[in-house]
């Protein structure tokens, strides 16, 4: 089979699934919804395999196949075809989101296994992947958009996935309705790409882009940054990021999928997906890259006080898609797909060993709660160490080469470029003591009542249920999170999930060392070879060496950091933090980001609002389209009196339209 | 006789017919009235066909009688099932469906 | 004088479906005279068997591009799509004529008579689509009209039947007197019948500008828009799609608007073409006024026949722009249209039919209330039909929209694109009004669906009654076409093609 053959088998599976469960969630157990779930995901992650070696079977300058099912509509120029682009971006997009996704709606079976909606669950999550997977697979900017309005949707869905839960909701929707200012972005810069190039085809937009842009060309840059707009709002940065922390509202594989591992680093697909765009706009990529750099710090910092342990990890994804964005708005698109990837395996362990925690918890989250787990579950300990190790780029996991990757690249480019290096390796050592801020506080100490409970009974502790946020009592019917908690250390499903993470995380990064092995880079050429600054920009492997040595040891002296002020000497850290009760005020209320979106632009909007509502409202809402309603009735009303039912009369109207149709010909005519 | 004063008079009677359709209430006579106007068809027909010198007038005039009289077995077909139901013969009466 | 006469040479494989329609009139006359007087499932299957194979025959011969019948007739790509499109829906009417309450009397079926007239109609449209001569033209438009006036007054024992066949037998009458004063006056001018040698005349001859070209014109122009329901000329359409038996209404709205739209885009675009630049402006203004007029209309109506007569006035508005920008596009997208057109209406009208036996509330909206909880496969069918009248994206009605607004602006009449958009935005108010009844009101009481539409002494029979179960066969043709509204929302490729093929050979002529 030819590699667009298996494309179609990777989007018809997910798809396929969740019809069916969708459909026939009355007839099916939930066992059996959920074995097709994952069923469906497994059979696409084959067929990425497969997309692979056919990929790999054909010479490197031929791995773009495009492949149209139909042409969905051919007016005036305009062709849009339901087509798809399988190329090695897109291929290794694949496996690691169906891969991915694999493991975790393996984790989610045990994990969801006692709440109501589970079949509606598995539903929502096929059609989730197979947005995203369409979103990766398209061959146009529409099929882009479709897909990329899809997750959007599966991510409203999910994260309002206790729909009884109020914040849940409320969540939900801010994310959907930031995602909508993102899809606005990325749907202007479509047509301004079609009235620019005159297609929306990738291959034939960045293949005739070239020739008809010049470089920093304003409507190059334009369109560039609008669907920054897109990449941002989907990958909560700067200043689109309010949406993800809230996202933590969803159930923890549903954070652990949509919000760590997949659809937050579509921006970073659509980034180095349209490469060739953003290298004949350089300034549009350098303030990308800025965007990146800013949230990788601004997150980092809220990172180290948050105290809610998913929104920890929420922080920490931001800021690690940070350093993708980062890398593939400089150039490094190898890299930052690289670190895209390992950056799935370990977030998502992170999450899932989250999720055993708070399960463990009782569904409590403060992590200044926890404490001593590492007796009480030492598997999830145990895979939470590895998943930070990870995050903190220590050597030799995974997180430890791709990281690194980025920032040599920009190093080497050299220049204000260097800004980058820097800041990464700032961002580098926040990420170290924040991740290790968390196994510190979770794993080590005594144990806290909870974990005291679990050595004990060897069950979970149970409390009667509230909401982890607000803390209202909470019912377990349906809409609510189920009745039961299940942790790792009882089901084998989470614990193959988790495993096989652990071990991804830790070999992970082992496919590309510098100086000893390249498969990744390699491997882009299909699709980056184009690419002037991929192709020119090589880091000799000396100075990558001397990256690498630079990030062990930011990893090392971060995590002796943690380590002297959550275990040694904690009455340093409760000085510092009286001491600088300012600064830890600041950076818990998140840079008082949310206020100031509030000041700048809610409350001008809802002023705005509030004139509109006393004078738009009522003078030209109520006055012109009153006054249109009342004038449409009117005619409406008359029309019908004139059928009066009067056969005289209506022969009356056809005698004088023929007679005004007459006059009309005999004028015109002479 | 030139062709104009024929086809004055196909005016009038179209005319006519069509007054008579807007004026009078019974049915018969609408439809007496609607075979004038498609009889003063007919002569323009006619006189077109003379002055031409080609039959193809005269072929539509002789194919309009046919026509005409369909319709008015029709009509009158309709006239009857309403007499038999008692329903009025005005055509003002005639007015269930409406607005 | 003497006058010589040549048989002229007949082409049969040419003129094969008309003479399989007129065989099928024949066959369901001797059944039904012959068979027991109450066996409709015979006489039906007869008069399928004429239609089908005339069906064939027409798909068999629509790639033909030949005069036929010494020049009469030709049989092109749009004379053969409108016959496929027409006789599909009368294979369609004939099917949801079976149980139709109206067709029976005193116990006694008169499918035997519906069926013949059905037939004589359609071969009148079959004529129609192909009519290439004013005399053909006339011949066709009465062979399917006169038919239509006896099926709309068909239920003999209904005043309101009764009455729409009268209305519509008088107004029609006078479209017909009208047609034919109009074809003496371009007669006159031209001195012909034949379309080519019309547009000789009036091309090369300089008569464009003839005032009886002119008036002959005007006059054709209100006869056709009479047929197409199109406002000033359109009044008679709520009442008689009322009045009519449901199955009549569901026929007379799309055949009649397919076959006379084929004919008035062969008249305009081949015989009056050379004249383009007189009749476009005054077919625009009257585009514009029954878009206007049909979407008013149909605010308010609590009867869905009224409601769907108003809506296809505003249709008929919506085509009229396809065909008076007198280019390929507008061709095309117009048959696009009609095809669609023919999808989501025939949907509609059956639902309407099933409703109408199945409860006592007749067409009334609240005979559709509830029917989202009640009857799922209606409501949907009913649904999707609404939305694509309405023409919102993924049913064929945004495509016929888009190609209309398209062609629209490609003709330089981009305000009657903007016209139309205005009036799609009217229309919601109707469609989506039936919408909501279907989904968000609770079902009436269930006393009022208990029986039949009618007593007999109103024309229903203990038969009819008996029949109204027999509308679950009607489910398949349904959802065959309700699908089919939104298949081709999704995938226009195959209809775009068929609306392509009908009108290569009308431009080709027309270049």
């Amino acid at each position: 089979m030819s590699a667009t053959t298996y494309g179609w088998l990777i989007l018809a599976a997910p798809l396929a699934g969740s019809i069916t469960i969708g459909a026939g969630w009355r007839k099916l157990s939930p066992q059996a919804a959920g074995i097709l779930g994952v069923g469906a995901i497994a059979v696409s992650f084959l067929s990425a395999l497969g997309a692979l070696w056919a990929l790999l079977d054909v010479p490197v300058e031929e791995r773009q196949m495009v492949d149209s099912l139909y042409t969905y509509a051919d007016l005036g120029g305009i062709k849009i075809d339901l087509s798809i682009l399988v190329d090695p971006l897109a291929v290794f997009m694949a496996l690691t989101v169906s891969g991915v996704s694999m493991l975790i709606h393996l984790y989610s079976l045990a994990y969801m296994r006692s709440d109501e909606g589970y079949r509606r669950f598995f539903a929502y999550l096929n059609f989730f992947v197979f947005s995203m997977l369409l979103l990766i697979l398209a061959g146009n900017f529409v099929l882009l958009i479709v897909g990329w309005a899809f997750v959007g949707y599966a991510s409203y869905a999910l994260i309002s996935f206790w729909y009884r839960r109020n914040t849940a909701t409320a969540a939900g929707m801010k994310a959907f309705v930031i995602n909508v200012v993102g899809d606005i972005g990325l749907v202007l810069a479509a047509i301004l790409l079609l009235r620019e190039l005159g297609s929306v085809d990738y291959l034939t937009v960045f293949d005739r882009a070239p020739q008809h842009f010049a470089v920093n060309q304003p409507t190059a840059i334009a369109i560039c940054l609008l669907i920054c707009v897109g990449a941002f709002a989907k990958s909560a940065q700067l200043p689109f990021h309010t949406w993800l922390a809230d996202a933590m509202e969803g159930p923890t594989p549903v954070s652990a999928l949509i919000h760590a591992a997949t659809m937050v680093t579509a921006g970073v697909y659509l980034i180095a997906r349209a490469h060739p765009l953003f290298e004949l706009a350089p300034t549009a990529a350098d303030i990308a890259a800025f965007v990146g750099l800013t949230t990788l710090i601004f997150a980092g910092t809220v990172a180290l006080v948050v105290t809610d342990l998913k929104r920890i990890i929420a922080y920490s994804t931001m800021s690690q898609i940070g350093y993708m964005i980062m890398g593939v708005s400089i150039g490094a698109y190898g890299a930052g797909m690289f670190h895209l990837m390992t950056h799935a395996f370990f977030k998502a362990l992170l999450f899932m060993a989250a999720g055993s925690i708070i399960a463990a918890m009782a569904s409590r989250q403060n992590i200044d709660r926890m404490s001593g787990f590492a007796r009480a579950m030492p598997f999830t300990s145990g895979l939470l160490v590895v998943g930070s190790l990870a995050l903190a780029g220590f050597p030799p996991f995974s997180g430890f080469f791709s990281k690194d990757e980025i920032l040599v690249f920009a190093a080497e480019r050299g220049g204000m470029y260097w800004i980058f290096a820097i800041g990464g390796y700032v961002g580098a050592f926040l990420t170290a003591f924040y991740s290790f801020r968390i196994v510190f506080r979770v794993c080590f100490g005594d144990p806290c009542e909870e974990a005291e409970e679990l050595i004990r009974t060897g069950l979970p502790a149970h409390g009667p249920p509230e909401n982890p946020v607000s803390g209202e009592p909470e019912d377990v019917a349906v809409g609510f999170p189920g009745a039961d908690h299940h942790i790792a250390e009882k089901n084998w499903e989470m614990k193959l999930a988790m495993g096989t993470l652990g071990v991804l995380a830790l070999l992970g990064g082992l496919i590309q060392i510098p100086g000893v092995s390249h498969l990744l880079e390699s491997f882009f050429d299909g699709s980056f070879g184009d690419s002037k600054l991929y192709t020119t920009v090589q880091v000799p492997t000396g100075t990558a060496w001397a990256g690498l040595l630079i990030g062990a040891l930011t990893s090392l002296l971060a995590i002796s950091l943690a380590h002297h002020l959550y275990i040694s000497d904690r009455s340093l850290l409760a000085r510092i933090r009286a001491e600088s009760s300012q600064i830890h005020d600041f950076l818990a209320a998140k840079w008082y980001f949310d206020e100031l979106l509030d000041l700048l632009i809610y409350r001008p909007l809802t002023a705005v609002g509030r004139f509109f509502d006393g004078f738009a409202e009522r003078w030209v809402v109520g006055g012109v389209v009153g006054g249109t309603v009342a004038v449409v009735r009117r005619f409406g009303s008359l029309t019908r009196t004139a059928q009066s039912g009067y056969l005289r009369f209506y022969a009356a109207v056809l005698s004088t339209g023929t007679v005004g149709l007459g006059l009309y010909f005999l004028i015109a005519s002479s | 006789m030139s062709t104009e004063w024929y086809l004055v008079l196909s005016a009038l009677l179209f005319s006519t017919g069509a007054v008579g359709v807007l004026i009078r209430r019974s049915p018969l006579v609408i439809l007496l009235c609607l075979e004038l106007m498609l009889n003063s068809s007919n002569l323009a027909l006619l006189a077109f066909s003379r002055a031409h010198g080609n039959a193809d007038g005269q072929v539509f005039a002789l194919v309009v009688m046919v026509v005409a009289a369909c319709e008015v077995v029709v009509g009158l077909g309709l006239i009857v099932a309403m007499y038999r139901r008692n329903l009025p013969l005005d055509v003002d009466e005639a007015r269930v469906l409406r607005k | 004088m003497t006058v010589d006469f040549n048989a002229p040479d007949i082409d049969y494989a040419a003129i094969s479906p008309q003479i399989a329609l007129m065989a099928g009139i024949c066959a369901v006359l001797l059944v039904s005279v012959l068979g027991k007087a109450t066996n409709r499932n015979l006489v039906t299957s007869t008069s399928l068997l004429g239609l089908g194979s005339a069906l064939g025959l027409m798909i068999w011969q629509s790639d033909r591009n030949t005069d036929l019948v010494a020049g009469a007739l030709r049989l092109d790509g749009l004379a053969a799509s409108a016959a496929i499109i027409c006789i599909g829906v009368a294979i369609y009417a004939a099917l949801l004529g079976v149980g139709e309450p109206a067709f029976f009397e005193n116990g006694q079926s008169r499918h035997g008579e519906f069926n013949a007239l059905l037939l004589t109609s359609v071969l009148g449209m079959v004529q129609l689509a192909s009519a290439q001569n004013l005399v053909a033209l006339f011949i066709a438009l009465e062979l399917l009209s006169i038919p239509l006036y006896v099926m709309s007054g068909f239920a003999r024992g209904r005043r309101e039947s009764l009455e729409s066949g009268l209305k519509y037998l008088i107004v029609g009458s006078l479209g017909s007197a009208t047609v034919l004063y109009g074809s003496a006056f371009i007669y006159g001018g031209s001195g012909s019948t034949d379309f080519g040698a019309i547009a000789a005349a009036l091309g090369d001859g300089g008569l464009a500008s003839d005032p009886l070209i002119g008036i002959g014109i005007a006059l054709l122009t209100v006869g056709l828009a009479f047929k197409v329901s199109i406002a000033p000329f359109h009044q008679w359409t709520p009442d008689v799609y009322q009045g009519a038996p449901t199955t009549v209404t569901g026929f007379m709205a799309v055949a009649t608007k397919v076959a006379a739209f084929a004919v008035f885009v062969r008249l305009f675009e081949v015989a009056l073409g050379p004249a383009a630049s007189n009749w476009q402006p005054a077919l625009a203004a009257l585009a514009a006024l029954s878009i206007l007029v049909g979407n008013l209309g149909a605010l308010g109506q609590s009867s869905l026949k009224r409601l769907l007569g108003w809506s296809g006035v505003a249709q008929g508005g919506y085509m009229l722009v396809g065909l008076l920008v007198a280019s390929e596009v507008g061709v095309n997208a117009l048959i696009f249209y009609l095809a669609g057109y023919a999808l989501m209406n025939l949907a509609a009208f059956s639902v309407i039919a099933i409703r109408e036996r199945e409860s006592n509330l007749g067409d009334s909206l609240s005979a559709v209330e509830g029917l989202g909880g009640e009857r799922p496969a209606l409501a949907w069918a009913l649904t999707i039909s609404m939305l694509a009248l309405a023409g919102l994206p993924g049913t064929v009605g945004f495509f016929g929209k888009l190609y209309l607004i398209e062609a629209a602006v490609d003709g330089e009449y981009t305000w009657l694109g903007i016209v139309i958009v205005i009036g799609s935005m009217i229309s919601l108010g109707y469609y989506l009004r039936v919408i909501a009844a279907i989904w968000m009101r609770s079902a009436p009481d269930p006393a009022s669906l208990a029986t039949s539409a009618l007593g007999p002494i109103d024309g229903g029979s203990p038969e009819g009654e008996r029949e109204a179960s027999g509308s679950r066969l009607l489910i398949v043709p349904l959802a065959l076409v309700a699908a089919a509204a939104v298949f081709f929302g999704i995938l226009p490729d195959p209809l775009v093609d068929f609306a392509k093929d009908a009108g290569r050979d009308l431009i080709a002529t027309v270049k």
